[in-house]
C-alpha cells in the first residue's frame, strides 16, 4: 500500500487560484490513493470532471501536489508552452495520463495548422485513454492501468 | 461491466471480417483518416466445369486507429455489408500509442463484445 | 417592414448598397469606404438602433476577393443586419469600427491574423489567437493543410489493392484526392 507523503507545492499567485486536486482511490491489488490535476483544456475536461464527482472519497484538505496530471482537450500550439510549464511544477514522482483522441494525437482536429497532434510531443505520458469524448469509467480503467503499471511495479516516474 | 452500459454506447468499433469485401468505402470517408485496409485480389475458379473464373478482394490488413478515431460512426453508417459494428467496451487504454491501433485480431475480439439487443 | 428600414438608413449612408436577402436575414453589401459610416448610421438611427454588435469576420470570396462580414443588431426593435464589403485579396484594408463598437477589437484582430486584411484606426492590431512565428493566413481557401498533405490518404487504394501496389510502378489512373490536397509538384512551388 503506498502512503501519501506531503509536500508543499508552491505555486506563487496560482496558490489562490489553482484547482484543488480531485482524490482518487482506486482498488488495484490494494488501495492506492491517488492525487488528480485535471489540465482540462476542452470537452474531454467535463468527462474528467464527471469521474471525479462519482468518487466517495472523502473530502481531504489537499496539500499534496498532484501526483497524476490528467490532460484532457485539445492541446493547440499556443497553449503548448503553458502545459510543458504546468508539467515541469508538478513534484516528483509524477504521471500523465493523455485522455482522449485529441491529446493522445490530435484527434479530429489532427489536420488543422495550429494544433499539437499529442501532448506526447511536449511531455511524455505514461497511459493513454482513448475516446471521444472517454467516459468518465474509462479514466478510472486509464487510472488502473497506470496503477498497475508504475506503483505495483516500482518503477519510477514516467 | 458493459452489461450495465446502454446497448448502443460507443466504446469501440468491432469487424466481422467475414462480411469484409475491402471495399474502401469506410477508409474513404472516415473524416480522421484513421481506417488502414490493404487487400489483394484473387482468381476463384469455376464451381463447375464450364463456369466463369471470378476475381474476389482479399482482405489483408484492416486496422482502426483508436487514438485518431473521433467515434462519429460514418465507417459503420457507410459500410454496404454491415460488417462493422459499435461495441460499447470502453477499457482499453495503453501504455503506448501505437497499442491503441487495432488491428485484424483486436477487432474480431471486440465483436464478441457487441450487443444483440440493440 | 424593418428590412426596409435598416436598408433605408444603409444606403443613406452610402448610395452604392445593395441588398441581398438570403438565410432570412438581410445583408447589405456596401463598398469598403463607406464601411464605419453605415455602422455609424445603423447605430445611431432611431428607426434601427443596432446598438448591439454580433460579432465580425470574413470569408474568401474567391473570385470577388476576401469578404468582410459584420452583424449588428438591435435589442429593443429585435433587427438586425449583416453588412458586407469585399476588399482585394492582398493588402485589403476597411476602416476599424473599434470607434464604433468596442468589442469589435478582438474580432477584428482575430479576421486579420486569420485572413490579413488591415483594420485602418485598430488601435492594436496584433495576432489573438495564433501561436508566435506562425506565417500564412489559415482561413484563405489557398492555406494547405500540411497534415493532409503530409499523410497519405489511406482511401487512395482501390479494392484489392495494398501498400505495395502503391509503391511500386506508377499508377495507370488519375487518383482520387480526397479534399483539401493540392495536386503533388504544385504546393510550396511559387
Amino acid at each position: 500500500m503506498t502512503s501519501m507523503s506531503q509536500r508543499p507545492v508552491v505555486l506563487g499567485l496560482a496558490d489562490i487560484t489553482a484547482a484543488e486536486p480531485s482524490r482518487f482511490v482506486i482498488e488495484y491489488g490494494g488501495e492506492y490513493a491517488l492525487s488528480l490535476f485535471n489540465l482540462g483544456l476542452a470537452c474531454c475536461a467535463v468527462e474528467v470532471v464527471a469521474a471525479a464527482a462519482r468518487q466517495d472519497s472523502p473530502a481531504v484538505q489537499s496539500v499534496a501536489p498532484a501526483e497524476v496530471m490528467v490532460v484532457s482537450g485539445t492541446v493547440t500550439d499556443k497553449m503548448a508552452p503553458a502545459i510543458r510549464r504546468a508539467y515541469d511544477q508538478l513534484a516528483e514522482p509524477k504521471y500523465v495520463i493523455s485522455f482522449g483522441s485529441c491529446s493522445n494525437c490530435g484527434g479530429p482536429y489532427w489536420d488543422s495548422y495550429c494544433v499539437t497532434k499529442g501532448v506526447d510531443q511536449l511531455i511524455p505520458v505514461d497511459v493513454y485513454v482513448p475516446g471521444c469524448p472517454p467516459r468518465p469509467e474509462a479514466l478510472l480503467d486509464g487510472l488502473r492501468q497506470l496503477t498497475s503499471m508504475r506503483l505495483t511495479e516500482g518503477v519510477g516516474p514516467g | 461491466m458493459s452489461e450495465s452500459l446502454p446497448p448502443r454506447s460507443r466504446g469501440s468499433i468491432g469487424l466481422l471480417e467475414a462480411n469484409c469485401t475491402s471495399c474502401m468505402l469506410c477508409a474513404r470517408e472516415c473524416p480522421d483518416w484513421c481506417i488502414y485496409i490493404d487487400s489483394h485480389k484473387e482468381t476463384v475458379p469455376p464451381p463447375a466445369a464450364g463456369g466463369r473464373a471470378k476475381v474476389v478482394h482479399v482482405l489483408d490488413r484492416f486496422a482502426i486507429d483508436f487514438a485518431l478515431c473521433m467515434y462519429c460512426g460514418i465507417c459503420i453508417e457507410v459500410c454496404p455489408f454491415d460488417a462493422l459494428f459499435w461495441s460499447p467496451e470502453f477499457d482499453y487504454a495503453s501504455s503506448d500509442v501505437l497499442g491503441l491501433t487495432h488491428e485484424r485480431p483486436q477487432l474480431r475480439a471486440t465483436m464478441a463484445t457487441v450487443r444483440s439487443d440493440l | 417592414m424593418t428590412a426596409e428600414a435598416l436598408y433605408a438608413v444603409a444606403r443613406d449612408a452610402t448610395p452604392d448598397a445593395s441588398v441581398d436577402g438570403s438565410f432570412e436575414t438581410i445583408t447589405i453589401d456596401i463598398p469598403a469606404e463607406s464601411w464605419v459610416a453605415v455602422a455609424v448610421a445603423l447605430r445611431d438611427d432611431a428607426t434601427t438602433s443596432c446598438r448591439f454588435f454580433d460579432w465580425l469576420s470574413a470569408y474568401d470570396a474567391v473570385e470577388r476577393g476576401l469578404a468582410v462580414v459584420a452583424r449588428l443588431w438591435s435589442v429593443e426593435r429585435r433587427h438586425g443586419a449583416v453588412i458586407r464589403t469585399h476588399v482585394p485579396r492582398s493588402d485589403g484594408v476597411v476602416g476599424s469600427l473599434t470607434g464604433v463598437f468596442a468589442g469589435a477589437a478582438w474580432h477584428e484582430r482575430e479576421t486579420f491574423e486569420m485572413f490579413g486584411i488591415g483594420f485602418d484606426g485598430h488601435p492594436d492590431l496584433r495576432p489573438l489567437l495564433l501561436p508566435e512565428g506562425f506565417e500564412g493566413n489559415p482561413l484563405r481557401k489557398e492555406f494547405v493543410l500540411a497534415s493532409r498533405v503530409a499523410k497519405a490518404w489511406p482511401g487512395a487504394k482501390e479494392p484489392g489493392e495494398s501498400d505495395a501496389d502503391l509503391a511500386g510502378a506508377p499508377p495507370r489512373r488519375r487518383r482520387a484526392r480526397p479534399p483539401g490536397v493540392p495536386d503533388s509538384g504544385t504546393w510550396g512551388v511559387g
